[in-house]
């Protein structure tokens, strides 16, 4: 009889402790492309994410287990504002990770209304630092690329003709914008705008259009699977010029491309060989799990889901609740985070300012930092 | 020189949309299955193709059969398991034309998870275009492209204009009743559309995936442009589906004359407007009294 009453008690007493450690467990949302032509960004941005999450939980640096529930937007910003208002008023997350310029945009008032933290890793159009306190960037926006990467091209290069395609969204519209204001004043020309939907993948008349235009150099403003049609398809028809990007060229599709080769593209400096811990970690474990190096998506989405446990870490020592307005509240008290690749600290407006990599695509398709520029 | 480029690239879009329309519309005027799968098909060829020649290393005259293969199993498979039983039970319209657009969300989510969701692409040196005129580039694949196109419409109106099963099925786009009232099984000929349709594909999406690849989500503008065509050529009018398909590809191209590139799409939907405002019956079609 007594035997039954301890075993029930310590079957009580585990159940208590159970649910008083799932009390404290904390859930962040994020919004990746899982599928559709995207779908090879939210592989590599998940993956950096769920490290991180394994890294924190590993470490026990949360009271209580963090999970991260993923929702699809295939990049698009009407899936995105459904995955928004199920992870904001259903599952009731403080923090949401977004990917995209155009989710982005979509999904930052609902956040916002909700006062959830949305914080953005791929996404890099300019208006991006115009969405409010509630949205965040760990990823210099592309005007900080554009405004590096002109000055480079035109003096350091001698490529003063410009040829844009772009694709027709928040994105592409801004680097448009970027190169309309910066290419007058390096000397440069912007001498053909072509703009494309998200789904086209034909691109043998645009090469048409664009070898008319006699450029020195071609810069594509798209991303994902699009990308890897207009290179294909731009050197199949005839166009031989210096093509370049921002960082959506470090797609590893792009870099095994051989009509890839010789391409420029920008992307915040990331310091992978540096020797503080956090970054050796990060190296490593990623490595052993996937075989193969991170690219810059992998490590902005594992330092975001960094800069949520740090500060969730801080609110839980100081005995608040870990929501969106305290998560606000204590990033504007830290002054700095140790994230991989660099110590990186926000602008009030939420963004982040890091020094500008171009880099170059050899042969093989390992791309080589050519230069280091510093952005204001 | 900037138009006849637009032109020759007009020419071979038309050439590989008019054989993917004239598939559609063969299933659609034969068998009223509103085969929106067809795009499916189309993904599945490219891919087995990719996979034989770019994986495997077959030559690429094995590679063709393997996806024409695949291509057919895919359409005579969905005829029998998917369609032949909604029509034994209801028939309606709305069923199968959900049943099609599952089986295509299948498909597209089956190849994504097999091959990944980015572009893949066949490497050749037939794709590589060469200045034949200044400013004009050709591949030589343009030309396969119109050849094919040429050879697969002369095979088939000879099939279908001097051959017993070719005469069947035309008779039973007619009046499926009077098939079945001379001895002929509709359900057969059924499927016999469904693996010409579907055979069809092949060619185009083999030289898709070696020009500017092909992705598992393609098959979504396939059926877009099959659609167009049909309905622009005439229901059940192969030649005006072929004609309508070589319209929409040179439109599409020539728009980039004047338009930007994010235009040249919804070049295909106005002819289409057009056609339905102006000659809704489209180029060969025939006004039917209810």
């Amino acid at each position: 009889m007594w035997q039954v009453i301890g075993r029930l008690a310590a079957t009580f007493a585990f159940v208590a402790s159970a649910q008083a450690a799932r009390a404290q467990d904390v859930r962040i949302g994020a919004l990746f492309a899982m599928s559709g032509t995207q779908a090879t960004f939210g592989e590599l941005m998940s993956s950096g994410a769920q490290l991180a999450v394994d890294h924190a939980n590993a470490d026990r640096v949360l009271k209580g287990k963090l999970s991260m529930l993923v929702e699809d937007t295939q990049g698009t910003p009407q899936n995105g504002v459904i995955a928004i208002n199920k992870l904001v008023n259903v599952e009731s997350v403080p923090f949401v990770l977004s990917s995209y310029s155009g989710v982005a945009k979509a999904i930052a008032p609902i956040a916002a209304r909700a006062k959830v933290v949305a914080v953005n890793g791929g996404g890099v159009g300019p208006d991006l630092a115009e969405l409010g306190p509630y949205f965040w960037n760990v990823i210099p926006l592309a005007n900080f690329e554009v405004r590096a990467f002109v000055p480079y091209v035109v003096k350091q290069r001698n490529l003063k003709r410009i040829a844009l395609l772009y694709v027709d969204d928040p994105l592409g519209n801004g680097i448009r914008k970027e190169f309309e204001a910066a290419l007058p004043g390096a000397g440069g020309e912007l001498v053909a705008a072509l703009s494309v939907p998200v789904a086209t993948q034909q691109f043998a008349g645009v090469a048409a259009r664009i070898r008319e235009a006699r450029p020195d150099l071609v810069y594509i403003a798209s991303y994902g699977a699009q990308q890897v049609a207009a290179i294909k398809q731009l050197r199949d028809n005839g166009v031989t010029q210096t093509l370049a990007s921002y960082g959506a060229f470090s797609n590893p599709e792009i870099l095994a491309l051989p009509e890839a080769k010789g391409a420029l593209f920008t992307t915040q400096l990331v310091d992978t060989d540096g020797g503080d811990a956090v970054t050796k970690r990060f190296v490593a474990d990623y490595k052993a799990k996937h075989g193969k190096a991170a690219n810059v998506y992998t490590i902005n989405y594992y330092n975001i889901v960094r800069v949520f446990v740090l500060l969730a870490a801080e609110l839980q020592k100081q005995g608040k609740p870990v929501t969106g307005e305290n998560l606000l509240a204590q990033r504007s008290a830290t002054r700095s985070f140790d994230l991989v690749g660099a110590k990186v600290s926000f602008e009030a407006n939420g963004t982040v300012n890091a020094p500008i990599q171009i880099n170059e695509i050899g042969a093989g398709g390992v791309a080589k930092a050519v230069a280091v520029v510093a952005t204001k | 020189m900037l138009l006849l480029q637009l032109l020759v690239n007009g020419l071979q879009t038309g050439a590989l949309y008019a054989l993917t329309a004239a598939g559609f519309s063969l299933i659609f005027g034969t068998t009223r299955v509103f085969h929106l799968a067809h795009g499916s098909a189309f993904v599945i060829a490219a891919y087995v193709f990719y996979s034989l020649a770019a994986r495997a290393g077959a030559h690429w005259s094995l590679a063709l059969l393997g996806a024409a293969a695949a291509a057919v199993l895919f359409g005579v498979l969905l005829d029998r398991v998917v369609y032949a039983p909604i029509r034994r039970h209801e028939g309606s319209f709305f069923t199968l034309f959900i049943a099609s657009l599952g089986s295509a969300i299948v498909v597209q989510n089956v190849v994504g998870i097999a091959f990944g969701r980015s572009v893949v692409t066949v490497s050749t040196p037939l794709s590589r275009s060469a200045e034949v005129l200044p400013g004009v580039f050709v591949a030589p694949l343009a030309g396969v492209a119109i050849g094919c196109a040429l050879v697969c419409f002369w095979l088939l109106q000879h099939f279908l204009g001097t051959t017993q099963r070719g005469v069947a099925l035309r008779a039973l786009a007619e009046n499926a009743q009077l098939v079945r009232a001379y001895g002929l099984h509709p359900a057969r000929l059924s499927t016999l559309a469904f693996a010409l349709g579907s055979l069809l594909v092949v060619p185009a999406a083999a030289l898709t995936v070696a020009t500017s690849g092909a992705n598992p989500a393609m098959g979504n503008h396939v059926m877009l442009i099959s659609l167009a065509a049909t309905i622009v050529g005439g229901v059940g009018s192969l030649r005006g589906a072929a004609c309508a398909g070589l319209l929409l590809g040179m439109a599409e191209n020539l728009a980039l004359w004047r338009l930007e590139p994010q235009w040249s799409e919804a070049v295909t939907f106005v002819v289409l407007l057009g056609f339905i405002l102006v000659r809704p019956t489209g180029f060969f079609g025939r006004a039917h009294a209810h």
